[in-house]
């Protein structure tokens, strides 16, 4: 078996393991390279139906390449998709040109996503994150429990040794499910050359320019690239040492950092 | 016994040497005047630009920003006229405690500007003022569980400064006792070989108090004092622990004066049609890189929108110096409302920072080379406005008025940091803080780096600046 049947083969293991456990399930799918990967494999695994809903949680900035994209593969893969916005946040005025992009965040997708999974009383969400993306999601499991409130208590956390997941939870909590959790970006690139995923034509560079990761339009930059290929993707990233999310301009570390600055008077 | 650490560096943010001996001599700090009296009270030089990550990582990692690459609080983000905010992942060398634990030596850090996020150390790394949150400040990582238990605080709340200034005096005396709780906790953990604790309070306080504290302010001054008698009470728990022979350094990283003014830079390089401001500006650095031939950074960076090198660049090589020397002469033109020179000194980017190993190219290069120039060194700013004390230079890029006053009433200044040192062999003359990591290093008996700079031709030059006349 070559290096992306074994990363392949234990994703498909865990999709199938929460499956089992859990019949209100449902997948997160941010319309970005990773969740698609994640919805590529649920569709191998379970060949060639999707059995269960996914869910976009729609912020409503994202790019209208990514609408695009998200309508006509959910018709090609036959999703059951369902889109949630925070309503409510949208019409008390919360906007990025008003409000700063922490609270937008936290009321368009955290608050957004809370509310979709009391609304529809999901146990078990599947998402696409991986351990290379971000200091703080090294420590996560492939089963992350969290409770109500959303918390998640790192260091108690069920030990997960020779792949026997701790898949029981609380009347009111649900569990996080990463299937993605041990590839890297590289692994992600190859893994879609393989296997001709379809991806978002931002990922591609055009007049020198290509989106790494995609977030809200306000807040996420493009990178300088020549990649217009699969191929010199790959090649690209195996000679950056810059760091996936660069682009991601305000990221909650980042916007952070600006109020501190701010307050500093260095802004 | 109690244990103690080899070697000890306890810095405080900001306090400028002239503070400190008006503070010892009013009995303010007797722990650290006592120390002193022994030892001597030395002046140290800071770093171009004079703010706190650039001189904590000049002194980490014992090398001009033209290695270490962290020039400022912001810079521009590749690509792009937007704004990137560097951090120790940005660091393009290692620093004390990286060396220090590849030489097998155990050492702790704790909130030394720019250790967010923290690197992997044979030790503990506890970030600084920038770290987001406590599950992500501490290398490794489950010392944040420790840090929440005892209610600890990265960092004083300085926006509470432009609200309140009475809270924020108390929150800077919670925010050192949290800090100095978890100091001792960790002193007591091991001996170990070097332990850095950083107190960053002292920088806040006299960034807000530092006007009324020279007017006698019946609350203010007070306040700000007391503050400082806490620190020294810290330090005499500290000597105590540490014994009369532990080496030990307790020193700033720049000075502190009064401002006169707050200086909006860009607005000045806007009226001198250098920059053109974005139709509508989103942050400082929304400029129209179709008609802008100069841009600021924070502070008293100025940018050349050189063409192929910025990514809108206007300005052709054959102009750069040009354009640089007369921007130089329109900034050391600039006048306060009293007709005072704001701009003591502009100093090119290559009369200022090298990146060859013994700094032979510092002053050398020809200004073109310098502009081409990549990696590391390619990110400095073109020229550097060093403002007489009193003129803080900021931003301001949709700001009405060049000159304007807020609740800051103290700013850096660049010759005037402190140092107290036991056991440790410092350079006779001309101090400089780029120098202390090679001090270190030899004090505990370990080889120095090879691109290390603070000797010989490797140190920072004295700029033609009003203070030394």
């Amino acid at each position: 078996m070559d290096y992306l049947d074994e990363l392949e083969s234990q994703s498909i293991y865990t999709i199938r393991e929460a499956y089992h456990h859990y019949p209100e399930l449902c997948l997160l799918w941010s319309i970005g390279k990773d969740s698609t990967t994640l919805l590529w494999l649920v569709y191998k695994a379970f060949f060639g139906k999707i059995p269960f809903p996914c869910m976009h949680i729609d912020t409503t900035y994202k790019f209208p390449e990514m609408y695009k994209f998200r309508d006509h593969w959910a018709k090609e893969f036959n999703l059951d998709l369902q889109v949630y916005t925070n309503q409510e946040a949208i019409d008390r005025g919360v906007t990025y040109d008003t409000h700063d992009s922490i609270e937008v965040c936290t009321e368009l997708k955290t608050n957004a996503l809370k509310q979709a999974i009391a609304k529809y009383k999901y146990k078990a969400l599947f998402v696409g994150i991986r351990r290379d993306e971000h200091g703080i999601r090294s420590k996560e499991r492939y089963f992350s429990p969290r409770n109500q409130k959303f918390e998640w208590n790192y260091k108690d956390q069920p030990p997960e040794l020779w792949d026997q997941y701790k898949n029981e939870t609380q009347e009111d909590d649900h569990i996080r499910v990463h299937p993605l959790l041990h590839w890297t970006e590289r692994d992600i690139w190859h893994y879609i050359k393989r296997e001709d995923i379809p991806i978002n034509e931002l990922y591609f560079a055009k007049d020198g320019k290509r989106y790494r990761s995609l977030g809200c339009m306000p807040i996420t930059n493009p990178i300088d690239s020549e990649a217009d290929t699969v191929d010199k993707i790959i090649d690209e990233l195996e000679n950056t040492n810059t760091s996936e999310r660069a682009g991601r301009a305000q990221d909650k570390e980042e916007a952070h950092a600006m109020q501190k600055l701010r307050a500093l008077g260095y802004m | 016994m109690s244990k103690h650490p080899k070697f000890m560096v306890y810095s405080i943010d900001g306090v400028p040497h002239g503070l400190m001996q008006r503070m010892f001599d009013e009995g303010i700090m007797p722990n650290l005047a006592n120390l002193a009296s022994q030892t001597g009270l030395r002046q140290m030089r800071s770093i171009q630009p004079c703010v706190s990550c650039v001189a904590w990582t000049c002194f980490m990692t014992g090398k001009n920003p033209g290695k270490h690459g962290i020039y400022g609080f912001i810079d521009r983000r590749e690509g792009g006229y937007d704004l990137a905010f560097p951090n120790q992942s940005m660091m393009t060398s290692d620093t004390l405690f990286d060396i220090l634990s590849k030489a097998g030596k155990r050492v702790f850090s704790m909130n030394v500007p720019v250790t967010y996020p923290p690197r992997q150390v044979n030790g503990i790394q506890i970030g600084g003022f920038l770290a987001p949150n406590l599950d992500k400040i501490a290398y490794p990582a489950s010392e944040g569980d420790y840090l929440k238990s005892i209610n600890y605080v990265c960092d004083n709340d300085a926006a509470l400064a432009r609200q309140d200034k009475s809270a924020f005096c108390k929150d800077l005396m919670n925010t050192h006792e949290r800090r100095m709780e978890a100091m001792f906790h960790y002193l007591e953990q091991e001996d170990w070989d070097f332990f850095h604790t950083h107190v960053m309070g002292s920088d806040r306080a006299c960034h807000f108090l530092f006007g009324e504290m020279l007017d006698g302010h019946p609350e203010f001054e007070p306040a700000f004092f007391n503050y400082f008698r806490a620190v020294d009470e810290s330090v005499g728990k500290l000597l105590t622990i540490l014994g009369d022979d532990v080496p030990l350094m307790i020193f700033s990283d720049h000075g502190f004066c009064r401002i006169i003014h707050e200086v909006q830079l860009s607005k000045y390089l806007i009226d001198k049609g250098w920059t053109v401001p974005a139709e509508q500006p989103q942050h400082p650095l929304s400029i129209d890189p179709a008609k802008s031939k100069a841009y600021c950074l924070i502070p008293g960076r100025i940018f050349i929108n050189l063409e192929g090198r910025e990514p809108g660049g206007i300005v052709p090589l054959s102009e750069y110096d040009q354009v640089r020397q007369q921007i130089k002469a329109d900034l050391l033109d600039l006048k306060d409302p009293k007709g005072n020179p704001v701009i003591d000194d502009v100093v090119m980017r290559e009369d200022a920072y090298w990146a060859d190993a013994n700094g032979e190219n510092l002053g050398t290069i020809s200004p073109e080379e310098s502009a081409q120039s990549g990696g590391t060194y390619g990110k400095a700013a073109d020229l550097i406005a060093v403002p007489h004390d009193g003129y803080d230079l900021k931003l301001g890029l949709i700001a009405p008025e060049i000159f304007i006053n807020t609740a800051m009433t103290g700013m850096h200044s660049y010759h005037d940091a402190f140092m107290v040192s036991r056991g440790v062999e410092l350079p006779q003359d001309n101090l400089e803080i780029m120098m202390l990591a090679r001090c270190i290093l030899n004090t505990m008996g370990l080889p120095v780096p090879e691109d290390m700079d603070g000797e010989g031709k490797a140190i920072t030059p004295n700029f033609d600046l009003s203070c030394y006349a």
